[in-house]
């Protein structure tokens, strides 16, 4: 009982100090009194333990219109619900009977230090939605869902590539918040910004400099990295993705744009502008605060202990068997 | 002027959950497909051993049946890293506990479960409480 | 002052007024000696050789020095704080993954692969040739040999533990800085973060083990602890409990090579504690890039095939 008294107290002590900075085109620093920490080669040190884990959608509410930012006492409000009235079972939605329950495990949000902001959505701008897809990428979704139904659990390819443990869907690039372990460890040296990510154990190597891209028959899940500073913010720039990597929907043309800048000593303002002409109509940019938060990260060994694929498997297995069955 | 800010944070978070997109039932395994709704469980019995591993932790327990036999069962919980973090250390729950499931047994209609909810036998939850001061607690069913 | 002159025949100096003849018989005796030129060619020649000789005895010395007792170290990359900075992309060239212990060429498993599934020769890169074995494991070696398709857990696409994963055959980087050392492998995306800071107990067992480093000199030395009972040090079944200790060293040797030594302990399956050695080399192309090596995926019909559905009748 003390564990979730100090956490929910916390998270709304959290709200406090957020709600009195000015909005989030935060161009410099809430307190005055801090200095940007830098490495020995005059570039900012990020390096530490951050979190990315958020109470905010990621597209606006529709009745919110173009309301981008909550008053603070709006903001303080919304934290509140989602924080302390919600639960882990709300969240959970439709899985919920047959779920253990997630804040027996620690797993709820409300648990953990959340990076809030005053934002409605994300995603940045009058509309705060992903841009409508091309007619090829509405095409390319139907077809792939009529493949997929009916097919869902055939074999362990079929499921989702969290489900199988190759890739988290929240590791990106772009990051985005995870329902727990949404924490990542950045490092620096040797001409690298290295941000290794709790789920999957997944390191992404950025070399800052203007080396070019991979070639383009070389695609990878997390894509290519490049990064460089402009001034006192770091841009990386991702390219070659796979064809099956699908950020909310994308191909291997997904380019991403990542911007990092911190704004003071525990927080980094993360902005990620995705662009991929075969399935938006335009690109589109959402922005989410990194909060500091105390080490290490614990190892996400997923493939490792995945009983839950071959149970799924069989447990399909099981159904159609019992169906045939009941048919006979 | 409370009350209609109330109604709007309830109608968008009714509207977010959608785009929630942290939601786990897209990010985790179909535990629909594994755990049969129609197969409701409640357990008694004395902790063997609990596999602190990910993607979910996994608590076996002796359950001994009506008939004097013991069989082993095992239920899936959560990621450990979270309870780490919180402090937990693998000798939280220690084998000889005695602890009550509430659950769901596997489709394949294996000794494996899901424990939807955990406890001491003297009533304790296993780790950590619900999820909130004020929350709904257990979910209807 | 005088006038030189290489003529035989003159044997006259000349001085200026200036000069100043030292008294002292013995000084005056080594001063004429300097300064009257030597016009007897054999004297010359004769001194031209003693001066090469001198000079090639101080080189010759300077080089032995150098060699005999060499600096520490040569690779001189460091870090604000002193330190050799390991950052970079790094590769063993030897076959230990195939065998600890050294072994000859030997056939693969798989009668399609031909050449290309076969067993590649090494030399042992075990101190003192063998691995210490308890009777009863050293027994369990052999059965895990026997049955290693199945069991070796790199087949399976597991992380490889400490020390196997950094003689895979793939590469890895290190990005060092002076609180954290990341090291990210390329098999399997293995990663490990190394404290150099706050050292604290493993909480829990893992793959990858709980690192706590520290600088020993030149040396960096990972004190690895909480490996779990679940990898293998190479494929022909060499295997350690969950009782493993792994004290690691890096040692830069030249500007890309370092010397890598890991130090095994584990009392319940050996009988001594043991140690490897071998070099690591970097990965020196101007492109050099660690790739994603994801085996999950190419792993997922072995592990799961039979439980796909099968086309109805």
């Amino acid at each position: 009982m003390t564990h979730l008294c100090l956490a929910a107290g916390f998270g709304l002590l959290a709200l406090a100090p957020v709600y009195g900075q000015a909005p989030a085109k935060i161009a410099s620093a809430g307190n005055k009194d801090w200095t940007m920490p830098r490495t020995t080669d005059g570039h900012p040190d990020f390096q530490g333990f951050w979190t990315d884990a958020s109470v905010t959608p990621l597209e606006r509410p529709k009745q919110l219109g173009a309301k981008e930012f909550y008053t603070p006492e709006e903001a303080a409000e919304h934290d509140r619900h989602e924080l302390v009235d919600r639960t882990s079972w709300d969240r959970l939605g439709s899985q919920a009977q047959v779920h253990y329950d997630m804040s027996q495990y620690g797993l709820d949000v409300s648990l953990v230090k959340v990076a809030l902001t005053r934002r409605t959505s994300l995603i940045i701008g009058p509309e705060g939605r992903i841009p409508p897809l091309t007619d090829e990428a509405r095409k390319r979704r139907a077809d792939q869902a009529a493949q997929r139904r009916g097919h869902e659990f055939d074999s362990a390819q079929n499921r989702p590539l969290q489900e199988r443990c190759i890739v988290w869907s929240n590791t990106g690039p772009p990051m985005t918040p995870a329902a727990y372990n949404s924490n990542l460890q950045i490092v620096q040296g040797g001409g690298y910004v290295a941000i290794l990510q709790e789920m999957i154990h997944d390191t992404r190597l950025i070399p800052i400099g203007a080396q070019p891209h991979l070639p383009s028959n070389i695609r990878q899940w997390l894509g290519d990295p490049r990064g460089h500073w402009e001034g006192d913010t770091l841009v990386v720039d991702t390219t070659n993705f796979t064809n099956r990597t699908n950020v909310f929907g994308s191909t291997e043309n997904l380019h991403v744009v990542e911007r990092f800048k911190m704004v003071d000593a525990d927080t980094i303002v993360y902005e990620f502008t995705l662009d991929d002409p075969t399935t938006w109509t335009r690109p589109w940019t959402a922005q989410l605060p990194l909060t500091r938060i105390e080490g290490p990260i614990f190892e996400y060994a997923c493939h490792e202990g995945n009983l839950g694929m071959p149970n799924t498997l069989s447990g399909a297995r099981a159904a159609e068997e019992a169906a045939k069955k009941d048919a006979k | 002027m409370k009350h209609r800010l109330g109604i709007q944070f309830a109608l968008a978070a009714a509207a977010s959950t959608v785009f929630f997109f942290v939601t786990p039932a897209l990010a985790h395994h179909a535990f629909a497909a594994e755990f049969d709704v129609n197969r409701p469980i409640k357990l008694r019995g004395t902790v063997t051993k609990m596999d602190w591993i990910n993607p979910h932790s996994w608590i076996y327990i002796d359950v001994k049946g009506p008939d004097g036999h013991v069989v082993n069962w095992m239920i899936e919980g959560g990621s450990p890293n979270v309870l780490l973090r919180l402090g937990f250390t693998k000798e939280a729950l220690p084998a000889g506990s005695e602890i009550v499931i509430d659950g769901y047994q596997a489709k394949d209609g294996s000794t494996r479960g899901v424990g939807k909810v955990l406890r001491f036998a003297d009533g304790r939850k296993l780790f950590l409480g619900s999820s909130a001061p004020g929350a709904k607690g257990e979910p209807d069913k | 002052m005088y006038r030189r002159t290489w003529s035989a025949a003159r044997t006259e100096r000349t001085r200026t007024a200036s000069v100043r003849v030292p008294r002292d018989p013995r000084l005056k005796a080594l001063w004429l000696k300097l300064t009257t030129p030597v016009t007897d060619c054999r004297i010359r020649v004769v001194r031209k050789a003693r001066f090469v000789r001198g000079a090639m005895v101080v080189v010759l010395t300077w080089f032995w020095l150098g060699c005999a007792f060499p600096q520490a170290p040569a690779n001189r990359a460091r870090t604000p704080d002193g330190h050799p900075d390991l950052s970079g992309i790094w590769q063993v060239l030897n076959t230990a993954n195939w065998d600890l212990e050294g072994h000859a060429a030997a056939p693969g498993l798989m009668i399609p692969l031909g050449a290309i599934g076969a067993v590649p020769p090494g030399l042992s890169v075990v101190e003192g040739g063998s691995i210490p074995y308890l009777p009863e494991a050293a027994a369990k070696k052999k059965e895990n040999f026997a049955h290693r398709l199945e069991l070796d857990p790199e087949v399976k696409c597991y992380l490889p533990g400490v020390p196997r994963a950094t003689y895979m055959p793939y590469p890895f980087q290190i990005v060092e800085s002076q609180k954290q050392i990341l090291i990210s492998y390329q098999y399997a995306s293995a990663a490990r973060a190394i404290d150099m800071e706050n050292h604290k107990k493993a909480p829990i067992d893992s793959w990858m083990g709980w690192s706590n480093g520290r600088w020993e000199g030149d040396t960096l030395v990972v004190d690895v602890t909480g490996l779990n009972d679940a990898t293998w040090f190479d494929r022909s079944g060499n295997f350690h409990s969950d009782a493993l200790h792994v004290v690691e060293r890096y040692t830069p040797r030249s500007p890309d090579t370092m010397r890598y030594e890991a130090a095994i302990d584990d009392p319940k399956v050996f009988s001594r504690p043991w140690k490897i050695s071998m070099i690591l080399y970097r990965h020196a192309e101007e492109n050099a890039q660690l790739l994603e090596f994801k085996c999950v995926e190419f792993v997922e019909e072995l592990m799961y095939g039979h439980w796909k559905k099968k086309p109805s009748q």
